[in-house]
């Protein structure tokens, strides 16, 4: 049987790309996918469609930058790179969309190029041909002798395919697993669930074409999608006696799989962060545990006290193993939930019994957990939330006995209640426009504190992070106008303002940032409200910032001695 | 010769006492190369030159100064020059203006397009020696190449034709002037009703009087949208029409839609790059053709990238600024 066409599945996606709706998108991805005769084709298909050149599972990443493909892409044309490509992939805000029209427009391109119908089997082997290359040269030879072989649109997916993952036509993960339901008539849950386990597009839709997905099945190191709880509703009905409570960490949510002397370390977007944690790794090596997976929370924890996120960055931030920044920010992993356990996934057992299992897995091999909390009433909520504010968690998770793991979804199951978000008053320093829209509005903002009487500073306010305006409409258009008017200077797409513009801004963590000239940068900034009320030198100060840092970082924290957060027999 | 550019469109020559595209003044001769808004004058005082199409459709757009028509090939002697018009090709009435004087020879060529827009008086050049060419650059980059006009009426014809069978209202975002004709006139073989703007409509007599087929045509009706081809801006679909058509599919015509990152992503089914200016292996190849002793570029977002390939061609140009 022949294989298809990659020039079909080109024009499939760039249709997709085209089309306004997503159920067009999704009728259109649905169609093509039905038609493939082969399960190679279907295979190759569905992980170019959202994986790109290899499987997600195989850890095999293509490295090919735009340089290298832009530079060839110049070559090939004949056309000066500096002078010419850089202005047209300027004006189309795209790299790879000025190389589909330059090798459409271009004589010498058209020249060079006789398209070959490259099928999907031998796309895959010039991606193979591309990994196994390690020079730009040697990289520039292969797309140079592919792209010989190619229509503009197919070079402009070959590209793609291998830069982005999924493809950036606005077509997710949830719009896969409806286009493999529609196309093979399946609910789209069993579809959803079988890529989960799986861990692999390509194979699911194989299963899903041959009506198998029954024999799907799950082994560690394929990560999981994980729950997430909703906000708690504080008027809303709520039977407590439905629902028992556990601390909510300041830390890095992780999935840790285990099997015989193996273990992997996942983030919730399924980013494998192994290496930057060699202690917890070795940790649950130590343990032999049988094949587990484990749902929690990796936290710095230092002198039987959990510590905030930021030092939990420099451990994210750290290249591969350090043993430096490894003992220097300890971090323990704390289980809150187990997803698999000797060759089963327990998603499906009401939490209670796998808080049971996880209890019993963690008695015999000695690893934390959370401590769960009974609320007999309502009334018991608040004093279990002030308690774990005291130890410098965020707040309390309260969980649903009775409830299934529902992942990949933000479920009722379990619910937050989280401290409100620290917060600061700031000035606009910068207005920035935004690039994806026409004209000139000024949608993110670089946000000052006030150094005017600190002795290390000769400026009036130095720049303490930047925000985005998530603003109403009214709101935004006023601000624009007062952009407009306060600005003095401009670079480009920025403006320097006068600073007369007070925010109250609201933000996750401080950070220290060696690199910024307030040595602190706030993480996850956002806009709370404009305060036209207020005059500049009513924002807050850098000794404020550092203050707040040190109060943060050293500060109140409860250790965990009695009526502890988490429960770990070893615990010091 | 003296070329310079007066405020963000007019170009002067004020060794000749001559004006492009702009109001002018009581001393000078203006010339309004067509009646797109930003090559109009905005005096009421302005006497300017220009074709007849381009005066009738200036009226009415409102344009309550005076005009002296002139016909294309018809030379127009001042005390310091010889200006004879040549069709554009751009829009209806779109002029390039061949200026001769003892300074030399210069055209300007205002909007242009060739090979020229279907809907207009087409596209000619002088046949005498050209020393300096006034030219706008519009899409001055490579990634710019139009396809034939046969292929974008097909293009038109297919949208109109395929979203009505399967139940859609088809509308075409376009221009009301230029392009809303263009497209019409495309769509008169297929001999359905097109619903247009009040602008759009009154602009259509005068394409009808230089003999223009636009076929079946009515100002919009928001009670009616069955079975009918709507062509609108963008503003107007969006504030005017949209909450009123049940089910509409959307073509954007325009140069710009060869990109396909541009305005109105996320609702347009179809772009179609439909241009009234020429793309940049035309002007490019008008150029070489033309070999004159500078090029004047203006009307561009990007000059470098044309100088560049003049350079090659060893002809001089510079940025009218």
């Amino acid at each position: 049987m022949a294989s298809t066409p990659f020039l079909e599945l080109a024009e499939t996606v760039q249709n997709m790309d085209d089309a306004p709706y997503r159920r067009d998108k999704i009728l259109l991805c649905s169609a093509y996918l039905g038609s493939l005769q082969t399960d190679r084709d279907l295979e190759l298909s569905a992980q170019f469609l959202t994986e790109g050149p290899f499987p997600a599972s195989s850890g095999t990443r293509l490295s090919v930058g735009s340089r290298t493909y832009s530079t060839c892409a110049a070559a090939f044309c004949n056309i000066d790179y500096e002078k010419v490509f850089k202005p047209c992939k300027k004006a189309l805000g795209d790299a790879v969309e000025a190389i589909e029209k330059l090798m459409a427009n271009i004589e010498d391109a058209r020249r060079k190029r006789n398209p070959a119908s490259l099928t999907l089997p031998e796309i895959q082997s010039r991606y193979e041909m591309l990994y196994q290359q390690s020079s730009r040269r040697g990289k520039q030879q292969i797309l140079r002798e592919s792209w010989a072989s190619m229509t503009p649109l197919e070079i402009k997916y070959f590209i793609r395919i291998m830069q982005s993952h999924p493809l950036p036509i606005h077509f997710g993960s949830e719009d896969m697993t409806e286009a493999l339901a529609c196309a093979f008539d399946l609910p789209a849950g069993r579809v959803h669930y079988t890529r989960m386990i799986t861990g692999s597009w390509g194979r699911t839709a194989i299963l899903c074409k041959n009506g198998r997905i029954e024999e799907a099945t799950f082994s560690p190191f394929t990560p999981l999608d994980l729950m997430f709880p909703s906000p708690f509703q504080a008027h809303s009905e709520f039977d407590s006696s439905n629902f028992v409570a556990e601390e909510k960490f300041n830390g890095l949510r992780t999935q840790v799989h285990i099997k015989s002397s193996q273990v992997r370390l996942y983030s919730p977007d399924h980013g494998d962060i192994t290496q930057r944690f060699p202690d917890v790794v070795q940790f649950f090596v130590s343990l032999g545990l049988p094949g587990t997976v484990l749902d929690g929370e990796l936290c710095s924890f230092r002198n039987n006290k959990l510590l905030p996120f930021s030092l939990i960055q420099k451990r994210l931030k750290s290249k591969g193993s350090n043993p430096d920044i490894t003992e220097k920010y300890p971090v323990l992993f704390i289980a809150f939930d187990i997803l698999f356990d000797h060759q089963k996934l327990t998603l499906n057992l009401p939490f209670s019994e796998r808080r049971k299992l996880l209890e019993r897995r963690a008695a015999r091999y000695a690893f934390p957990i959370t401590n769960q909390f009974n609320i007999p009433s309502r009334h018991q909520i608040k004093p279990l939330y002030d308690q774990a504010l005291a130890r410098g968690n965020e707040g309390l998770i309260l969980k649903r006995k009775d409830s299934s793991y529902k992942y990949g979804q933000r479920d009722a199951s379990w619910l937050k209640m989280e401290k409100p978000p620290a917060s600061l008053q700031a000035v606009i320093m910068y207005a920035h426009t935004d690039r994806r829209k026409r004209g000139r509005t000024y949608s993110a903002f670089t946000l000052g504190i006030r150094v005017d009487t600190d002795d290390r500073y000769e400026e009036e306010f130095i720049p303490i992070g930047k925000a985005r305006g998530n603003l109403a409409r009214k709101v935004r258009s006023r601000l624009n106008r007062k952009v407009k008017e306060y600005a003095v200077e401009k670079y480009g797409p920025t403006l320097g303002l006068l600073p007369k513009i007070v925010v109250e801004l609201e933000y996750d963590d401080i950070q220290v940032n060696k690199r910024t000239k307030a040595n602190y940068v706030l993480y996850k900034p956002r806009f709370s409200t404009i305060r036209w009320e207020l005059a500049p030198s009513d924002t807050d100060s850098l000794e404020r910032v550092e203050q707040l840092y040190l109060d943060n970082l050293e500060g109140h924290q409860l250790g965990q001695h009695s009526t502890p957060s988490f429960v770990y027999q070893n615990s010091n | 010769m003296n070329i310079v550019k007066a405020g963000s469109q007019g170009i002067l020559l004020p060794d000749l006492n001559l004006e492009f595209d702009c109001s002018g003044t009581p001393e000078g001769h203006t010339f309004i190369s067509h009646a797109h808004a930003d090559h109009m004058p905005r005096s009421k005082e302005s006497h300017v030159y220009c074709t007849e199409p381009t005066y009738k459709l200036m009226r009415k757009r409102g344009f309550e100064g005076t005009a002296d028509v002139l016909a294309y090939g018809a030379p127009l002697e001042t005390d310091r020059a010889r200006i004879t018009l040549y069709p554009a090709g751009h829009i209806l009435g779109s002029a390039m203006a061949f200026v001769e004087s003892d300074n030399g020879s210069v055209l300007y060529t205002g909007d242009y397009r060739t090979p020229p827009s279907p809907a207009s008086e087409g596209f000619e050049l002088p046949s005498r020696n050209i020393d300096h060419f006034i030219t706008e650059a519009t899409f001055a980059l490579p990634i710019y190449r139009w396809a034939p006009h046969s292929s974008l009426a097909d293009d038109v014809r297919t949208f109109a034709s395929s979203s009505l069978e399967e139940g859609y209202t088809p509308v075409f975002l376009a221009y009301d002037l230029g392009k809303a004709q263009e497209v019409m006139y495309m769509l008169a073989p297929l001999n359905r009703t097109v619903q247009i703007s009040d602008d759009c409509f009154q602009f259509c007599s005068v394409y009808e009087d230089a003999g223009f087929e636009l076929g079946r045509y009515e100002p919009y009706d928001q009670t009616n949208f069955s079975e009918k081809i709507l062509i609108a801006t963008h503003r107007t679909l969006r504030h005017k029409l949209s909450p009123h058509i049940r089910a509409q599919r959307i073509a954007y015509c325009s140069g710009w839609a060869a990109g396909s990152r541009g305005r109105g992503r996320g609702s347009i089914n179809r772009r179609i790059p439909l241009s009234d200016h020429l793309d940049f292996f035309e002007l490019i190849n008008l150029c070489r053709e033309l070999h004159p002793k500078m090029v004047h570029i203006t009307h561009t977002p990007n000059a470098d990238v044309v100088r560049h390939y003049l350079d090659e061609l060893n002809i001089d140009s510079r940025l009218l600024e």
